[in-house]
């Protein structure tokens, strides 16, 4: 925990340093950095189709980019982990998700958030099958927003409505669909730490988002570590392995421990 | 008297002779050519390169207005895509909104010149994004108070850094340069009026809509109301607030009498409340559109391929905005 921290400092070292005149964010080439830190030599299957990662072609908000990661029906079994990647974000690493039990082992999976891109850089996607073995799914953002994509539209009312959780679950088309979708929502400003404001010549404290465990009738679907790569109002799509009823339990912690939970309302459909 | 002020055309660029100008308005003309004759002179005595002043319409007695081009900032354009004015009272002048770089604030500057020699007692912003503020910088040498809206300071000193970046990025060095955020001095958190000298101008702090910070102004005397980015026309509408708040704000505004309205991005005057009739469309659109989306379980990125299209031709700047107003919206409207 210590020295992944320590490591996640030096990355943020490194970044700001690549946004400082006179160099600039291709002057630093980050993903074989992330990748030796995070997964060491492993190897890395890259575009064999076992994860997909959409994103939009042309960023319109990079304060609001929607991704999706997509595990095609083909890929059988279960999963070990996912993480997304943002290589010139001020923090890189999006979130990594660890999954448990209940987020299944057949039909398409997928996970969706929505999250800021500081600047034109490659998002991937890494998944980790059961076997052990890496697949990455790469796609190019044409996004760059600086620092201002990191802002709330309104930070009263973000404030104002703090923690107010919402969790949802999807039936199924079909009745017969080893997979059910759910959604989680969570009032959060989730400021980076990185603006500052010259009012005050004080940097907005960082506050965000870091963990969130998801359980389907006491299951665990996954947990997932985030950073303040993840947009205001953090927002998840995700499947999970039908069960008996179906209920999420979500508990969210951000970085001043804050706690936040929610439970699904049952499905109407 | 509106159908009369709906045919006011502005004077074109760089005092060329314009034939609507003169039988419009006489004294237009007048300004244009005393404008030439101060720019022929700055030149003959070769001083520092002095501004030209920019192009104005008299919209009303004593209000000036600049209006900007449907675009997005380039160095080409030189940051000239929104609307700058000016309100000349017996004792001050008071500038709302400077347009979107220093350059153009003096070009503003130099407009006002041409008009009175009255001091420039306030200048006003309606809401934080550069292309209103940017041209801030060049009143300094006037000792203004600057105005605007309580949240203003705050929107603009979180912002600044990125703003500038942005800014610098798309105007060039050379148009840009100079160019610096200015924070308000005096922030408006309810209804405030300020005396011009024969005339008042009373400042109105909203709830969230275009932005967290907006400012509507109106000047008593003639009955004119100062928008910002509260209302557009030609250019399409971009959320940086709440669509909901908007129209709200919309709403509340349709229902109060004005003599004309003076839009953000749009001509210089318009006929209200008819004016603001395809704005509200559009919004309204967008967010039943994406409500739909959300009530039907949809995702963002499926809410940015359908909803709200069928505003497409009604609107310049739709490929460059609209998909990123939907996704305001959704974001907002998920919650309700």
């Amino acid at each position: 925990m210590h020295t992944n921290q320590l490591g996640r400092l030096a990355i943020l070292a490194l970044c700001m340093l690549a946004f400082m005149p006179g160099a600039s964010a291709d002057d630093v080439e980050m993903w074989p950095i992330l990748k030796e830190q995070t997964f060491g030599d492993r190897p890395i299957h890259e575009e064999d189709g076992t994860v997909v990662l959409e994103a939009p072609q042309k960023v319109e908000d990079a304060a609001i980019v929607p991704l999706t990661v997509r595990i095609p029906p083909s890929v059988k079994g279960k999963l070990k982990s996912l993480t997304v990647f943002i290589d010139n974000n001020p923090d890189p690493k999006v979130a990594t998700l660890t999954f448990g039990p209940a987020a299944g082992s057949g039909g398409e999976r997928s996970f969706s958030t929505r999250v800021r891109v500081d600047n034109f850089s490659h998002a991937r996607a890494i998944l980790e099958l059961d076997d052990g073995s890496l697949h990455m799914a790469t796609k190019f953002l044409t996004a760059a927003g600086g620092c201002a994509a990191m802002q709330a539209k309104d930070p009263d009312a973000d404030t104002a409505g703090m923690g107010k959780t919402i969790v949802r679950t999807f039936s199924p088309a079909l009745e017969s669909s080893p997979i059910w979708a759910g959604q989680v929502m969570i009032r959060h400003p989730n400021n980076n730490g990185m603006q500052l404001d010259i009012n005050t010549a004080k940097f907005i404290p960082a506050r965000y988002v870091r963990e969130m465990t998801v359980e389907r009738d006491g299951d665990l679907v996954f947990k997932l570590d985030a950073t303040f790569s993840i947009s205001t109002n953090p927002n998840f799509r995700f499947t999970f392995a039908k069960g008996e009823e179906n209920n999420l339990n979500v508990s969210i912690v951000d970085t001043d421990g804050a706690v936040f939970e929610g439970r699904s309302e049952r499905s109407g459909s | 008297m509106l159908h009369r002020i709906q045919e006011l055309k502005p004077i074109s660029k760089a005092g060329a002779t314009n034939s609507g100008a003169a039988s419009l308005a006489p004294s237009h003309a007048d300004v244009v050519r005393a404008a030439l004759a101060i720019t022929v002179a700055a030149f003959l005595v070769s001083l520092p390169a002095q501004a030209a002043p920019m192009a104005v319409t008299e919209v009303a007695p004593g209000v000036y207005v600049h209006q900007g081009r449907y675009e997005v900032q380039s160095a080409e354009n030189r940051g000239d895509i929104s609307n700058a004015s000016f309100v000349v009272g017996s004792e001050a002048v008071a500038v709302i909104d400077t347009s979107g770089s220093l350059a153009l604030g003096a070009e503003l500057r130099e407009a006002i010149l041409d008009v009175t020699d009255k001091p420039i007692r306030y200048v006003i912003n309606t809401h934080m994004h550069p292309d209103h503020v940017l041209g801030n910088a060049t009143f300094n040498r006037d000792d203004p108070t600057f105005v605007g809206h309580y949240k203003l300071a705050r929107a603009l000193g979180t912002r600044s850094e990125g703003y500038i970046t942005a800014n610098k990025q798309m105007l060039g060095e050379a148009a840009f340069e100079g160019s610096e955020i200015v924070l308000p001095t005096l922030l408006i958190k309810e209804t405030t009026t300020l005396d011009l000298g024969d005339r008042t101008l009373i400042l109105e702090p909203l709830e969230t809509g275009h932005t967290d910070n907006d400012l509507i102004v109106t000047d008593t005397k003639t009955d004119t109301l100062f928008l910002g980015d509260l209302l557009f026309s030609g250019h399409i509408p971009t959320i940086d607030g709440s669509i909901t708040g908007w129209l709200a704000v919309l709403d509340a505004l349709q229902q109060r009498g004005a003599a004309r309205v003076v839009p953000g991005h749009g001509p210089p005057s318009m006929a209200w409340p008819e004016a603001l009739e395809p704005e509200q469309h559009y919004l309204a659109t967008v967010a039943t559109d994406v409500r739909q989306q959300i009530t039907e379980g949809k995702t963002l990125s499926e809410a940015t391929k359908t909803a709200g299209f069928s505003e497409e031709a009604a609107w310049k700047l739709f490929d460059q905005y609209h998909v990123r107003n939907v996704t305001a919206a959704f974001a907002e409207l998920e919650w309700n």
